[in-house]
């Protein structure tokens, strides 16, 4: 089966006052249909320009992408034009965000939100018609249908009495049900693949958790792709089947989820997992990775983790690890694995 | 060992005003009859969702807030109603450490004159005493000198807050209450930072009220955990006792939510429906449960008694240091048998 999404050697920079940062430095990523991928990394690592350079989110300029090709379903997306990627984005994405209060307009009902999100799904990125269009019968019967489509994904979703619920605002919905309409928008287009960008951040931990269900629900009902981005290991191993772990702008390890948490091989996915207070560490007994997070504009040469990392060695410093094979669909960028095993 | 803290029926309401000559229309329970003791050189986890009044608690006891009722002892001494003179040298004893680094820094305020403030406020020291005192603290929280001239801006949010924390050691307290101190963190930074509040209870004999939503956290830092919701104690215990055995169909729900970085868990995973504070009728259900049945009970996923939507369930020690405030609970039986 070929590859759905393949990011290969994408390397992003932002022009700032301070400096051009290089936020993305060689990324390889590729997602089969059906995986549910996460990537997981600290503030600053760069996976949501990641996941942003699929859609082609990024603001350009400040942001230029300096070399690399991201290619999905085999066309390349970097090449397309403006007007083809807003029928590309329609086509085959959805997107759910980490805020789900300023994701959803205040002034509109769920109503207009979702059924504006359905029309133009259906359109394939043209623009919906207009408000005033709406007394023609073809394009009322239109809307009418849309509307039918909306109070199935609320359904679909979670979302109890959509019938009722669709004419409230959101300010009348909680945090977790925001968060659930979100992922019906998301939904309206079929998409090939969803990238949901730390959707459960900003939620309580048992609404967390009917989020994630509802997430894994889908993955098994639609048969959805999805690009999970987190910080948060314990969600990558409740949701995920895959995990990248990102470090200052490159995947530094990439392996099934048990394996990575059984067998981290990487010094800095060891660090993360360490890190995280877990179930039988006693007092004193939490290791943090020394250190910080390197300034991007002026990040260190060779492996950027070298500063940090406890097992440097002479090589790390001057060159860049290639990702070498560790384990069964497991890789690794680091030196103390040769390539030749 | 004695007890430093102890708060009695604490209760805080903020009025709930609208209509005409914007009225009193009714009261919001923040906290709602919440006792709890804190033993010195202990640390306390107050845990709980958005909404179930953690902070509010944590206000209260350095008199940030005003308590509706209830009393709080300090060391033996009432503080509930002290008069401002008074506050202050209390407020030496009690510090508090905020959630967002950066907002709790004055950012005209370089990191020498943040860290020294309090000296001066408190034991009127400035000048050279003051500043080799600052020094001090800022290489026991682990800062370094060339960090004294440097602005909050200029540091990461880990460093930022290691800076409110050597503000808080400043005036030497006995109490610090520490208001989700991580949750503003990476997972690596947040260690160091955990570490270091750990290392310094160790050598300053602190005492910590520590206020977290992050139930892996608490576990890790603290002796013993009260879980509150809407406004009320649920259940209370020593750490395992609670992570081993927990008696409150909430807590058992919570504890099955936390996603643990072990794919080969097993568990029963437990999802509430519903939320605590629904955005259309917090306040609505606040009302209504004056007089009403037990406040977690439209959640509540075990097998419900008839006293769950009428009578509310009182806090009772069911075994020694375990109070569970559930009517599942066989000890809480006697609304069957009056």
């Amino acid at each position: 089966m070929t590859d759905l999404l393949n990011i290969d050697n994408l390397h992003l920079e932002f022009d700032t006052y301070d400096g051009v940062v290089k936020v993305l430095a060689g990324v390889d990523l590729k997602m089969r249909r059906g995986d549910v991928l996460g990537l997981v990394g600290e503030t600053g690592c760069g996976k949501s320009m990641t996941a942003l350079s699929v859609p082609r989110l990024i603001p350009m300029p400040p942001g230029r992408i300096t070399a690399g090709r991201v290619t999905f379903d085999g066309e390349d997306i970097l090449s397309k034009t403006e007007s083809e990627m807003e029928a590309f984005r329609a086509r085959h994405l959805g997107m759910i965000f980490q805020d789900p209060v300023t994701n959803l307009n205040p002034l509109f009902t769920i109503r207009e939100q979702l059924v504006d999100a359905v029309l133009y799904q259906r359109a394939q990125g043209q623009k919906v018609p207009g408000r005033w269009r709406g007394f023609l019968p073809s394009v009322r019967q239109l809307r009418k249908e849309a509307q039918e489509r909306a109070v199935e994904l609320m359904r679909l979703t979670g979302i109890p009495d959509g019938e009722v619920r669709i004419f409230d605002y959101p300010h009348q919905f909680s945090g977790g049900m925001r968060q659930r309409v979100l992922i019906a928008m998301a939904l309206a287009g079929d998409p090939d693949l969803l990238i949901a960008d730390e959707p459960t951040t900003a939620l309580d931990v048992t609404i967390q958790a009917q989020i994630l269900r509802l997430i894994r629900s889908l993955v098994s009902q639609l048969g959805l792709t999805v690009l999970l981005i987190t910080h948060n290991l314990g969600v990558v191993a409740r949701s995920c089947e895959r995990v990248a772990v990102m470090y200052a702008g490159r995947v530094i390890e990439e392996s099934p989820v048990r394996e990575l948490f059984k067998n981290p091989k990487h010094p800095y996915t060891r660090g993360l997992i360490a890190a995280v207070p877990q179930k039988d560490i006693s007092r004193g007994g939490l290791e943090g990775i020394p250190g910080m997070i390197p300034n991007l504009i002026d990040p260190p040469a060779g492996c950027r983790f070298h500063p940090r990392c406890e097992y440097v060695m002479e090589t790390c410093r001057g060159a860049v690890p290639p990702a070498v094979p560790v384990g069964e669909g497991h890789t690794a960028s680091c030196f103390l694995y040769p390539e030749d095993v | 060992m004695s007890l430093l803290l102890e708060v009695n029926n604490l209760q805080k309401y903020f009025p709930v005003r609208g209509g005409l000559f914007n009225r009193r229309l009714s009261d919001f329970r923040a906290v709602d009859d919440v006792s709890f003791a804190l033993q010195e050189g202990k640390t306390l986890g107050l845990v709980g969702e958005s909404g179930s009044g953690k902070t509010t608690i944590g206000k209260c006891i350095l008199r940030l807030l005003e308590p509706t009722a209830g009393q709080i002892l300090y060391d033996g001494a009432d503080i509930t109603h002290i008069k401002a003179r008074d506050l202050r040298r209390l407020r030496s004893e009690i510090q508090m450490i905020y959630q967002a680094p950066a907002a709790s820094l004055n950012g005209r305020m370089t990191v020498g004159q943040i860290i020294g403030e309090p000296l001066w406020i408190h034991e009127s020291l400035k000048g050279d005493a003051a500043r080799s005192r600052v020094l001090e603290l800022m290489h026991v929280v682990g800062l370094k000198e060339e960090h004294y001239y440097r602005y909050p801006h200029e540091f990461s949010g880990g460093q930022q807050q290691r800076i409110g924390i050597a503000r808080a050691l400043a005036v030497q307290p006995r109490l610090i209450v520490l208001d989700e101190p991580t949750s503003a963190l990476d997972v690596s930074v947040q260690a160091q930072i955990l570490n270091l509040l750990q290392d310094l209870q160790d050598q300053f004999d602190l005492t910590y009220l520590f206020i977290s939503h992050d139930l892996g956290v608490v576990r890790y830092m603290c002796d013993e955990v009260a879980l509150l919701y809407l406004g009320k104690i649920v259940e209370v215990a020593q750490t395992e006792v609670i992570f081993e055995a927990p008696k409150h169909p909430y807590t058992q729900a919570l504890i099955s939510a936390i996603p643990e970085p072990d794919p080969d868990m097993q568990r029963e995973e437990i999802i509430l429906h519903g939320e605590l504070s629904s955005a259309e009728s917090p306040l609505t259900r606040r009302g209504g449960f004056r007089g009403g049945g037990c406040p977690f009970a439209p959640r509540c996923h075990a097998e419900k008694l008839a006293t769950c939507e009428t009578l509310p369930p009182t806090l009772i020690e069911i075994e020694q240091l375990h109070q569970v405030a559930c009517h599942l609970h066989p000890a809480l039986a006697p609304a069957e048998n009056p």
